[in-house]
C-alpha cells in the first residue's frame, strides 16, 4: 500500500523530462544569456559607479554641492510627485473601464493604453509643442491668459505623463479581468456602497499589482529624457530635471559630478529592481 | 416579503435572454427556478439582486409592494450567494460575515460586541464553530458555502437569492445541505428563490416550481403539479429526460 501512495521517485533519479537539452546546448544557452547580461547591463551599471567614484569620496558628494543639480533633483522629484499620483488614477480608471465594461471600441482603447509604449519619447513632446507652444494650436490664447506649459513645469509634467501612462493601467487591466468581479456584486448585495467596494474589497485584491505598477511608473517619470528633453528647453535652475542635467553635466565634460548625479539614478533603478521582485513574488503568492 | 416580476425582458446584444417574465413569489415561500443552462434563469436571479438591470420599457420589480426596478444592488439588499461562492479571499470567515454589518451606516451599525456576537450565533447555525478565523482558501466547498450563506444572512435580508447553490458540490454534501437548507427554511421563513439545473433538486426543496426555457416560463407549479400535469411537451420532455 505504501507503495503504490508513494510516487515520488527517489531523489537520485532525475527523471529526464522530453524538452531537456542536452549538456552541451544548455551550457551555451546559459552562458550565452549571462554573458550578454553581464556585457549590457552589470558592466555599464559597474562603470557608472566607477565614473562617480573615480575622485573618492569627496568628489561624490561635492559634485552634490552644486545649485543647479540640487534644483535639478529638486525639479525630478516634484515631477514624479505629480505625475504618479495622477498615473495611478488614470490607470485605475483605465484599467476599471477595460476589465469590468464591454462596449464598442474597447480594443481599440486596450491598445491605445499601450500607445506611450510603441511611441518613441521625442513624439510624445512634440506633440506637446505642436498644441501649447507659442506658435502651437493653443499657443496663442494660452499667452493670452499668461499660461506658460512648454519650457515650464506643466509641460514637462504632461509629457511625463503622456509617457508614464502605460504602467499602472497594463499591469492591473488583465489582472482585474482574470479577478472577474463576483466579489465586488457580492459586496454591494451586502450593502456596500461604490466606495466601501473599492476600498474593502478591489484595492486588496489588486494592492501589490497596483505597487508594482507605482514603482515603475515612478522609475520612469524619474528618468524619462526624450519627452522632457523636447518640452523643457534645458533651462538651468528652472527647467532641467535630473536626466537633462546630466547630460548638461557631460557635455561640459565635467564627468565626475555628471556620472555622481547619474549613479543616483541607477540607485534608483536598482531598488526598483528589487522592490519589484518583492512584489512579483508577492503577487505570486497572493 | 413577497417579489412581483412584471413583464421583465432582458437582450444582451441580439440574444434575447428574457421575454416578457412575469412571477409572483409570496412571503416565506421557497421556490426553484428550474431549467436547462441558457434558459435565463441566472439572469433572472441576477435581475431581482439588482445586479443585473431589465431592458428598459413596462417591466417592473417590486418587493413586496414597492417598486425596486430602479434601485441598485446595494439599495436592495438581497441576499444573494454565488455560484462560487464570492467569498473575499482576503479576509476571515468572520471578517466575510461580519462585512454586511460593517459596511451599514454608522447610524445603524451595531456595535462591534453586537457584530462579534452575531457572528458567532451565525457560525454555530452553519456548524462552522472555531471556523472564525480561517481564511476562505482553508475550508471545503460545502463549508465554503454556508460561510456564503451565512454572510448573506447577517444583514438579515428579506429575499434570499440562491444561483446555483449546490452546483460545485458532490452528490453527498449535496443531499446533506440540500436537507439543512430545507430545515433552515422551516425555521427563518426568509422568502426564497434558488436557481438550479437539478429537477431532483428543484422538487425535493421548493414549494412551487417555475419552469424556463429560452427566456420564457414554460409553467409554475408544485412538484406534484407538474410532475402530474406538464403543461406542454418542453416541460413533460425536460422532467422525463432528467428523471432518467
Amino acid at each position: 500500500m505504501a507503495a503504490i501512495i508513494d510516487i515520488h521517485p527517489p531523489r537520485t533519479v532525475r527523471p529526464r523530462k522530453a524538452t531537456a537539452e542536452s549538456f552541451f546546448s544548455r551550457w551555451l544557452i546559459i552562458s550565452t544569456a549571462v554573458g550578454f547580461m553581464g556585457l549590457m547591463f552589470v558592466l555599464p551599471l559597474v562603470v557608472i559607479f566607477q565614473e562617480a567614484f573615480r575622485k573618492g569620496w569627496e568628489g561624490f558628494i561635492e559634485a552634490f554641492d552644486d545649485r543647479a543639480t540640487m534644483h535639478a533633483i529638486w525639479l525630478t522629484l516634484k515631477v514624479a510627485a505629480i505625475t504618479v499620483p495622477l498615473n495611478t488614477l488614470f490607470g485605475l480608471a483605465a484599467a476599471w473601464c477595460v476589465s469590468r465594461f464591454q462596449f464598442r471600441g474597447k480594443r481599440f482603447l486596450t491598445s491605445l493604453i499601450e500607445l506611450p509604449l510603441w511611441v518613441s519619447p521625442v513624439i510624445a513632446g512634440m506633440v506637446y509643442v505642436l498644441l501649447f507652444g507659442a506658435q502651437g494650436l493653443f499657443g496663442p490664447t494660452l499667452k493670452e491668459h499668461g499660461i506658460k506649459i512648454i519650457f515650464a513645469l506643466p509641460g514637462i509634467v504632461l509629457s511625463t505623463i503622456f509617457v508614464t501612462f502605460t504602467f499602472v493601467a497594463r499591469i492591473l487591466a488583465p489582472q482585474m479581468e482574470a479577478q472577474g468581479q463576483a466579489e465586488e456584486e457580492a459586496a454591494m448585495t451586502l450593502g456596500a456602497n461604490g466606495f466601501q467596494m473599492f476600498w474593502r474589497v478591489t484595492l486588496p485584491k489588486i494592492k501589490w499589482g497596483l505597487l508594482y505598477g507605482i514603482i515603475l511608473c515612478n522609475a520612469r517619470s524619474m528618468g524619462e529624457f526624450g519627452a522632457v528633453s523636447v518640452v523643457s528647453g534645458h533651462i538651468r535652475n528652472k527647467t532641467n530635471t535630473v536626466p537633462l542635467h546630466i547630460e548638461v553635466l557631460y557635455n561640459e565634460y565635467q564627468f565626475v559630478p555628471a556620472f555622481a548625479v547619474a549613479s543616483m539614478l541607477a540607485l534608483l533603478a536598482l531598488v526598483t529592481l528589487i522592490l519589484k521582485t518583492l512584489t512579483t513574488t508577492r503577487r505570486g503568492a497572493a | 416579503m413577497s417579489i412581483h416580476i412584471h413583464h421583465i425582458s432582458k437582450t444582451f446584444g441580439s440574444f434575447q435572454a428574457l421575454k416578457n417574465v412575469d412571477l409572483e413569489v409570496k412571503t416565506g415561500e421557497l421556490v426553484a427556478l428550474l431549467g436547462p443552462s441558457g434558459s435565463g434563469k441566472t439572469t433572472l436571479l441576477r435581475i431581482i439582486a439588482g445586479l443585473e438591470f431589465a431592458d428598459a420599457g413596462e417591466g417592473s420589480i417590486q418587493f413586496h409592494g414597492t417598486d425596486v426596478t430602479n434601485c441598485s444592488a446595494y439599495e436592495r439588499k438581497a441576499g444573494f450567494v454565488f455560484q462560487n461562492y464570492a467569498l473575499f479571499n482576503h479576509m476571515t470567515v468572520a471578517e466575510n460575515i461580519a462585512f454586511g454589518l460593517r459596511v451599514m451606516p454608522r447610524v445603524t451599525r451595531p456595535d462591534r460586541e453586537e457584530i462579534d456576537r452575531a457572528v458567532a450565533e451565525l457560525l454555530r447555525r452553519i456548524a462552522l464553530e472555531g471556523y472564525g478565523s480561517r481564511y476562505p482558501s482553508q475550508l471545503s466547498g460545502g463549508q465554503k458555502q454556508r460561510v456564503a450563506l451565512a454572510r448573506a444572512l447577517a444583514v438579515g435580508p428579506q429575499v434570499l437569492l440562491l444561483d446555483e447553490p449546490f452546483g460545485a458540490l458532490d452528490a453527498k454534501v449535496r443531499k446533506t445541505l440540500r436537507k439543512w437548507l430545507r430545515q433552515f427554511h422551516n425555521e427563518t421563513k426568509v422568502t426564497t428563490l434558488f436557481v438550479t439545473h437539478d429537477q431532483d433538486e428543484a422538487f425535493e426543496l421548493a414549494d412551487r416550481v417555475v419552469v424556463l426555457h429560452e427566456g420564457d416560463i414554460q409553467q409554475i407549479g408544485s412538484p406534484q403539479q407538474l410532475r402530474e400535469h406538464p403543461k406542454n411537451e418542453f416541460v413533460a420532455d425536460f422532467l422525463d429526460c432528467v428523471m432518467i
